[in-house]
Parts: C-alpha cells; structure tokens; sequence
C-alpha cells in the first residue's frame, strides 16, 4: 500500500521528518518497506496486515497518523451540488443476488465532458504508482486509493436498457474485460449486467464495451460491496487480480460506499465544470446486523500484557481510534467500534489496540519465569547418538524433500508398492507431488547430485518421515526412518548398521534374513530384525534400478525403523565386570557346502561349544582352489573363558573337538587340511 | 713484559680460542664444516688448540699451574661444542633417510551433521533450559489442527488452494507447526511449555530466499498468570543465549490469527545498525483456547515461532536456501 506525503497533508498535518513518521507507524503495525522520491512527493510504501483494511486507504494511514501524534483528522465533506432529474429518471438497478452483494448504489451524471486530468491529480496518481487514463477513470482511482472503497464508472448510454443487474453469469457467457482479455465466465460468478449482457466482473474488472471512452458525456458511478469470498474465488479463477478485487476480499467499511460515491462525482464535477450530478441515488442494500457493542475490562489489560495502563490512558486511545465510549466505570468501559474497523469484535482486540498504540517498547522484558525440568527428550537423545554413531563413522546427514516425483516415491518393500502414493494437488507440483514412502530413493538422487559434482562415493544418512496411506480414512501412518547410503558392498554397510547399534546400546540380537526387494538386486538383500521385531531392510542396490538413477558408482543402502531404535535403544550404559582370567583364542578352518550360512554354523557351535565358550568371530570364507564349486572354507576363532578360574588347554580342546564333531554331524563339515 | 701481564695475555688468548671456537661449532650447519671446524680447533697437528697448548712451554714456570688449568677448561668446552654439533648434523642426516613430518596426517573421514539438524539442536537445548519439552505432531494434519482450532475460519484467505498442499481426502501437509500446539493442549491439561519442531509445507515458489518445505520451532507457554512480559522475557533471554549478551528486542505489532496481540520479533545485535526480524509471536487467542477446551478466563499463554533455515542461513552465512536441501557434499563438508 503506497500512500502520498502530499496527499496524507491534505488530511493531517505532517511536522515530523519522515523517516521518524516511517518508524513510528512500523512500531504501531504499518510496517515500513520503502520511501520513494517522485518528483517532489514521496511514496511511502506500507504493509498492511491482513485484518488492518481500513489502512488500504490514504485516509485510513491518516488516521492512524492522527492518533499516533494526537491531531485532528480533516476528511472531504463529499457533498458535491446535484441538479436536473433524479437519479431514477436516467438508470435502475436491480440486485438478483443479494447474498453476494449486500449493497449496491449507483449516482447519474450527464454532460460529462472527457479529457486528461489536470496536473494535480496525475501527479497524486504517479505518486501511487497509478497510470492516469482520462478525468473520470482517474477519480474513480483517486477515490479508492483515497478511502480504499473501489468504484466502476460506466458510459451510461451504452448500458442495454440503461440498467445494471447484479447476477450470477448465465452458462457459456463471455466478457472482455477493460484490459482487452475475453474470459470465459462460470455461473458461480458474480457479474454485473445490463439488459442484454455482463458488463463487468463484479468487484474485479469493468468490461470494455461499456467502459468510459472520449466520447462518452453520460456516467453511471458505482459503489458497491461484494461478498469477500465470491471475489476471490472469481478473481483467482480468472487469474484476473486488481486493486479493486485484492479491497473486494477483505472486509470494507460498510457505510464508506455512499461517501466515496459522492466524493467521485465532487471531483468530477471539479474536473469538468459542465458536468450535472443529478439528486438522489439508487441504494440497493440488504439490512445489516448492527454490531455489538465491545466491553473491556480494564483488569484484562495487566492480565494479558503484564504491565498497567492508566485509564484515561486506554479511553483516550480508544476514542481516538474512532470508538464510540457507551459507558464507563472504574473497573470497564463499554464501547462501540467504528464502521470502519471490522476487525474490532472483542475485549481481546481492544487490548491489543492499546497495547500498539500505548507502545510494545514499554512491555517488561525481566519477567521471572518459573523454573520447569525438561530434559532432553528420549528422540532427542536417541537421535543425538545416532547422528554422533553415523558421523564418526564418516556419513554426512542429508535433509531432502518429502514431496518426490512418483519414481521417488515407491516404498522399499514390494508390499503396497501396487497402491498410489499420497498426493496433493497443486500447480506448482504437477510432477513433485507424491508423498514419499521410503527415503532411500532420496538418497540415491542425493548420490547421483554428487557423481555429477565430482564426489563419486557421497555416504549419506537422513533422519525423516515417511507417509503410508491408511484405509479407514484416518491420518496417514507417518513412521519415522532413518535412511543409509553408501558406496561399496553389502557387508561394509551392514558393518555401519552393527556400529550403530552397538552405540545405541542395544541388546537384541541382529539378524539378517535373505529378502527380495525391488530396489536391491538379486540375492544381495537382506531384511533386518532385532530379535523377532523387523527392523528394516538393506542391500546392494539393483543395476536396473542404480541405471534408471543415473548412478555411474555401485551403492548400498539400508532404511530403518526409527521408531524401533528409539524404543530398543538403551540412553545409560550398565558396567559388566572385566574378566578376573585369561581367555584362550582357537581358529577352525571347516569345509561347508556352500548353501550353509554363517548364522547357521555359529549356531551349532554356540550350541556346542561347552559352558566355557564365550563368542565365535567370523574371520573370513575361503572358496576356489582345490574345494570345487560346491564347497567353502569358513574360518573363524572361538573364544573360551571361565570366571571361576583359567581353563587349561585339555578343556579347550575338548570343547573345539566337541563343535568340530557337531558340525560334521549336523553341516556335514570337515576340517580343512 | 712483566710475568703478571704476559699470564694476562695468554689467558685472554684461551678466551677468544673459546668463544671463537663454541661459535664456530654452533654455525657449522654440515657434517663437512663440523669436519673444518674440528680440523681447525681441535687438530691434532695444525689445531689451534694444539698450539695454545704449545704455548705452555714459553711461559714462566710460576705461571704455568695457572695458564694449565684454564687450558684444560677450555679444551674441555672445545670437545663439548664439537660433540654437540656432530650429534645436530647427525640427527639431520638421520632424518634424510626418515620420513617427510611435514606430510599430512592420514585423517579419517568425519561425517557431519546437517546444519540445519545443528540449529534445530541448538534452538531445542537452548529452549530445554527454559524448561520447554519438544512436542512433535504429523506433517500430513486435518483441517480442525491447521486452521479451524487456530481461529482461521473457512472464509479466511490462509485457507486458499492456491496457498496450501492440500490431499484428495481434505487433508493437508501442515502449514506451520502451530498444529501441534493444538494437539499438545488437546492432549494435557494446563501448564504446559513445549517447543514443536517440523517440517512444514507452503506451496511458495521456489527462490534463494524460499523453499515449499522448511521447518519451523514454535514456542507455547500456557499457565494462569503467563503475560506478554514473559513473552517478552523468555525471548530476550533466548536472544542472549543465541546471539550474546549485546542484544536489543522490539516487538512491532502483526498479525496472526492464533495469537492476540500478535507481533513481529526483532533483534540488535552486536552494536548493529539494522533490526533484524526474527520471527513472530503473540499471546494465545481465546478462541483457541476454547477450541481446545481451555477456559481462557482462567490461562492465558504465549506463543512464537522461528524459521529454522533463516536462523540457519544467518548463523552460517548462506545466501541461497536450496544449498540445504540439494546435500552437496562439498557443502555438507563444511559443517
């Protein structure tokens, strides 16, 4: 909202310097974007908050400005002289839809002569930023720039029947508008017609056909509200917005429509002396609820700001805002708000004008706030130990989109993969508008990201939700995961995974069962399970699918249920005691077939191995050579240990002789020569 | 010549072979000019050494005991210099044959944390000392937790298509965080103090300065008798916290429709010249409180929220928003 230094003189006298005006009206809620030079007047540059519309107005800035520093406001009187015929003699007005129109008024003017405004007022308009068009179209502009109630000025003898009905548009109806564009109209929008057709798109945009030309001698003025909705679905339907219909969609003063009706046939009869406004007005206007009257009391101020205000304090702000006092005691004051302040309903909004006004600077910032224990929640920390496990270990963190194009979207499992991804539905995301159920194909995007800037093996994690659509019409399940991908094999990345639950301290056993899944190749995938609760799924991601990602370099991926992390993760480590006797270490070199897994063969031995056996750790598999193509070679070393005592070396030998016969028995192993 | 004065003599001579001789030792940067030095103090035939030795036997007898002594102290102190600058030159030589220390170390790889995971975790430890808990709610939400219990009603422009992702089934990726205050008050009774952090979702088109997904923290403090002194208190203290303790705060009114009064947040800091807006905050709107079933004649509370990439941005100095979520390495790398 751009207003006029010279213009805001006209209705309060300015003696501050601007910049010290400019920062008085941020700090009471017009905040400041820019102060322009143009040609000897300044365009000052305001925001206005969505509730404030009676600053969408030079007049409202003015008062504002009036209350701020306490002097009068001096308003046009708008009472221009009429003569000739009434009103009735030369137009009607009928209005079908009075839903969406609550009030519609029309004045008469004739002998209009059309021509460039004077030197004054395409100075003001150039100051707003406004072309200037003719005499009658810039007042027209003048006005609603002036008290923000838009008006329409038709050429009167090219209204059909010298009438305007205020409709719905019919089917297959068109307008061109006066910015040249024909638009198709839908019957949910409000137009105004004549006798025979729609001559301008009510509250957004005048049609051509009827719009003030040279030629033109006889006006037709309007000034009308509309409802807020109806405008802005139709000016965002139409991709059509206006100053008009961005003032149309907020609430307007509801009595400014008769002033500003009256205040643009004053200047127009100003700008053309042989101009005749005649009487009367055609005032189409469904009754109005009268508003209830606000009643604040004065405890409520401290309540709510923390600090006191005098009260003759509070009724002076009050009533400079144009609040009518209705009653007053020493404990409230009953006030009636102004027409043009819609957004004054209740006790709290009062507070908050007195609180603006009054000043935010003089709130109290050493307030004492009681103490209150809130430790670090239980994801916190847990996530703290995970981003502390994934980064020691050499994984950047990743934050990407949750809104993916479809190929992004697919879940890691074949599981509802069938089904559709969550969407929304907008323009601006025709393609990227799938809700993403699995992060690993974010990561593999994020992968194929840095191959392209030269870093071929970008090991990343992301912490985030996933969305998976539920049938009972509930919210969304929004499970949250914790995604890997890395460069490399399986085995590296299953080794990070094993780390990282080490640091979380968790207890239950890690095991991988051999899965099929669509973005992992063949035999070289694995879902994960901590003790019988699946974890999630890893693997080798397939060349397909690394080809169809413009991945050049081999990558691995894992994606993990947060949520069971958080809920097996121990956050305090208990000591175990160190072992008061030494253990003894024996390697085995056993020959498999190689359809047995090593979780099978530890297995057996940990079944085995005796009361002494503490853990076997895998050292590597040995295949080729003289073993054929069915057979392997496992080797490993098994730890023995008592906490009574030191085992001698006959015990230990009995218990390796003990698993070698058990494998033999149960994997048909032999020993490796 | 007096013996007394030829003794005097003599004995300045050792002192000048002495110092001339440790000095000579200490520059020799070469095994070949410990060699020429050594030849030339301490050889055995043209050493000048040998010939202050050599000079004994022309002094006087009563003499001699005293001129002895401080030769054999200087000779001493000759050895010890040749020794020390043979052990130097060595410790080179040796080196030539080691290893390069000047090399870089073998460093293994650090992994970092997001940055903008590292200002929500601040943010969070900052507030946790305030005593505010994090709150968490779903990013996908019904229209009752982004609008209707926040005082938007269905006529009110933040409810636009054009401005919101909303699903086929009505529902909608939140908006804003303010969500899960409602949740969190539909869920416990008075007091609370919470912080909610997300991801929220605005189909805003996509600049340096502007993303359609960011995440926001938002405070809540709900009690009998919370004012917009503590408001203003609790974000003072953060300010100090975040950003020092030369830090200046100003509200400017705003307008949110879940808060009255609503304002904007600014800071100064550091002796700037600028404010700098922060974010936006208010007291909590009756109407919310009834949507919730709190009865706002009996607590009142506060409300604010914070861009997380903004303060992000400005803690690192980063000009351009899709840097955070493009996840480029060599930009992750420098965190």
């Amino acid at each position: 909202m751009i207003v006029s230094w010279n213009q805001l003189t006209d209705y309060v006298r300015l003696d501050m310097p601007v910049e010290a005006l400019t920062e008085r009206l941020a700090l009471t809620g017009l905040n400041h974007e820019s102060t322009e030079d143009v040609g000897g007047d300044l365009a000052i540059d305001l925001e206005v908050t969505s509730n404030r519309s009676d600053c969408l107005g030079q007049i409202g800035v003015a008062r504002e400005i009036s209350v701020l520093y306490g002097k009068p406001l001096r308003l046009p009187a708008a009472s221009p002289r009429t003569a000739g015929e009434p009103v009735e003699a030369f137009a009607a007005v009928s209005v079908e839809a009075a839903d969406l129109c609550p009030r519609f008024t029309a004045r008469a003017m004739t002998g209009v002569k059309v021509g460039e405004s004077p030197w004054w007022m395409r100075k003001r308009l150039e100051t707003l930023g406004v072309r200037p068009v003719s005499n009658v179209v810039d007042v027209t502009n003048y006005v609603m720039f002036e008290c923000g109630q838009p008006l329409h000025a038709y050429d009167l003898d090219k209204l059909e029947g010298r009438r305007l009905v205020v409709r719905k548009a019919r089917p297959g109806e068109k307008l061109t508008a006066i910015n040249g564009k024909e638009y198709d109209l839908r019957p949910e929008m409000l137009v105004i017609a004549d006798a025979a057709r729609p001559v301008g798109l009510a509250g957004v945009m005048g049609g051509l056909d009827t719009e003030i030309g040279p030629g033109t001698t006889n006006v037709l003025i309007e000034a009308a509200r509309f409802d807020p909705m109806s405008v802005r679905k139709t000016s965002r339907a139409l991709g059509l917005f206006s100053p008009s219909s961005f003032r149309f969609e907020r609430p307007l003063d509801p009595e400014v429509a008769d002033w500003a009706s009256r205040r643009t046939a004053e200047l127009i009869l100003e700008l053309c002396p042989g101009a005749v406004l005649h009487p009367g007005v055609i005032d189409v206007a469904s009754p109005t609820a009268p508003r209830e009257p606000i009643v604040l009391r004065l405890a409520q101020i401290p309540r709510v700001l923390g600090i006191e205000v005098d009260p003759v304090e509070v009724r002076r702000i009050l009533e400079a805002l144009g609040l009518r006092v209705l009653d007053e005691t020493d404990r409230a004051i009953k006030v009636a708000p102004p027409t043009w302040r819609a957004d004054l309903e209740r006790e709290i909004d009062l507070i908050e004008e007195v609180a603006r006004i009054h000043g935010y600077e003089k709130i109290v910032e050493d307030r004492p706030i009681p103490v209150a224990s809130a430790p670090r929640g239980r994801r916190e920390r847990v996530e703290s130990a995970v981003r502390d496990a994934l980064t020691a270990q050499g994984l950047d963190e990743a934050v990407t989109f949750s809104l993916v194009e479809d190929a992004l979207a697919a879940p890691v499992t074949a599981e509802g993969a069938d089904a559709p991804p969550l969407r929304v539905s907008h323009s601006s995301r025709r393609r990227e508008n799938a809700l993403r159920r699995s992060l690993v194909p974010s990561l593999l995007a994020v992968r194929r990201h840095n191959e392209s800037y030269g870093v071929a093996d970008a090991r990343i994690f992301e912490i985030a939700d996933v969305y998976i659509p539920r049938e009972d019409g509930a919210l969304p399940d929004e499970p949250a995961r914790l995604a890997i991908a890395a460069g490399g094999e399986f085995l590296g990345l299953k080794g990070v995974v094993e780390t990282l639950l080490r640091r979380l301290l968790i207890v239950e056993p890690l095991s991988a069962r051999p899965a099929g899944l669509p973005l992992f190749a063949a035999g070289r995938a694995a879902e994960l399970w901590l003790g019988d609760v699946r974890l999630g799924w890893m693997g080798e991601v397939d060349a397909e699918v690394a080809r169809k990602f413009e991945l050049r370099n081999a990558c691995s991926a894992a994606e993990l249920d947060l949520g069971l992390l958080l809920e097996k993760a121990r956050t305090i480590a208990q000591y175990s005691p160190l072992p008061s006797y030494p253990a003894v270490v024996r390697d085995l070199s056993l020959v498999l077939d190689r359809s047995v897994t090593w979780a099978e063969l530890e297995a057996v031995v940990r079944e085995n191995a005796g009361g002494s056996f503490r853990e076997a750790h895998y050292l590597d598999t040995f295949r080729g050579g003289n073993l054929g193509d069915q057979k392997q070679s496992v080797h490993f070393a098994m730890t023995f240990r008592r906490d009574d005592r030191t085992l001698t070396g006959e015990e230990v030998d009995e218990a390796v002789k003990a698993v070698v016969e058990a494998c033999s028995r149960k994997l048909g192993a032999t020993l490796r020569a | 010549m007096s013996t007394t004065g030829s003794l005097e003599t003599a004995l300045l001579e050792l002192d000048e072979l002495q110092a001339g001789a440790v000095r000579t030792f200490e520059a020799a940067a070469s095994p070949d000019e410990v060699e020429a030095a050594r030849v030339e103090y301490l050889g055995q035939k043209q050493g000048r050494l040998k010939a202050a030795q050599e000079r004994l036997r022309s002094l006087p007898n009563e003499v001699k005991k005293a001129y002895g002594q401080r030769f054999n102290g200087v000779k001493q102190a000759l050895e010890a210099a040749f020794d020390s600058a043979r052990a130097r030159v060595e410790r080179r030589a040796v080196a030539a044959g080691g290893i390069d220390v000047t090399l870089p170390g073998i460093a293994p790889r650090l992994g970092h944390r997001h940055p903008l995971a590292q200002t929500a975790d601040e943010l969070i430890d900052i507030f946790g000392r305030f005593g505010f808990a994090v709150a968490r709610g779903p990013e996908v939400e019904d229209v009752r937790h982004n609008f209707d219990a926040l005082n938007i009603p269905p006529v009110h422009p933040a409810r636009d298509p054009l401005d919101n992702f909303y699903l086929s089934d009505g529902t909608m990726l939140r908006s804003q965080t303010s969500t899960i205050q409602v949740r969190v008050m539909e869920s416990q009774p008075p007091p609370v103090r919470v912080v909610a952090i997300g991801r929220v979702y605005r189909p805003d088109t996509v600049d340096a300065t502007h993303s359609f997904m960011f995440h926001q923290i938002e405070g809540l403090m709900v009690d009998e008798g919370v004012t917009m002194g503590h408001l203003k208190s609790i974000l003072r203290l953060f300010a100090k916290s975040y950003l020092g303790e030369d830090v200046q705060i100003r509200f400017r009114p705003s307008f949110f429709p879940f808060t009255e009064p609503s304002v904007e947040v600014d800071m100064l800091w550091h002796g700037g010249r600028r404010w700098v807006e922060m974010g936006g905050a208010g007291m909590v709107d009756p109407n919310v409180f009834k949507a919730v079933g709190y009865d706002p004649e009996r607590v009142t509370g506060f409300a604010f929220g914070l861009g997380i990439e903004r303060l992000c941005m400005r803690r690192h100095g980063i000009d351009d928003i899709r840097l955070l979520y493009q996840n480029d390495v060599r930009f992750l790398d420098q965190f």
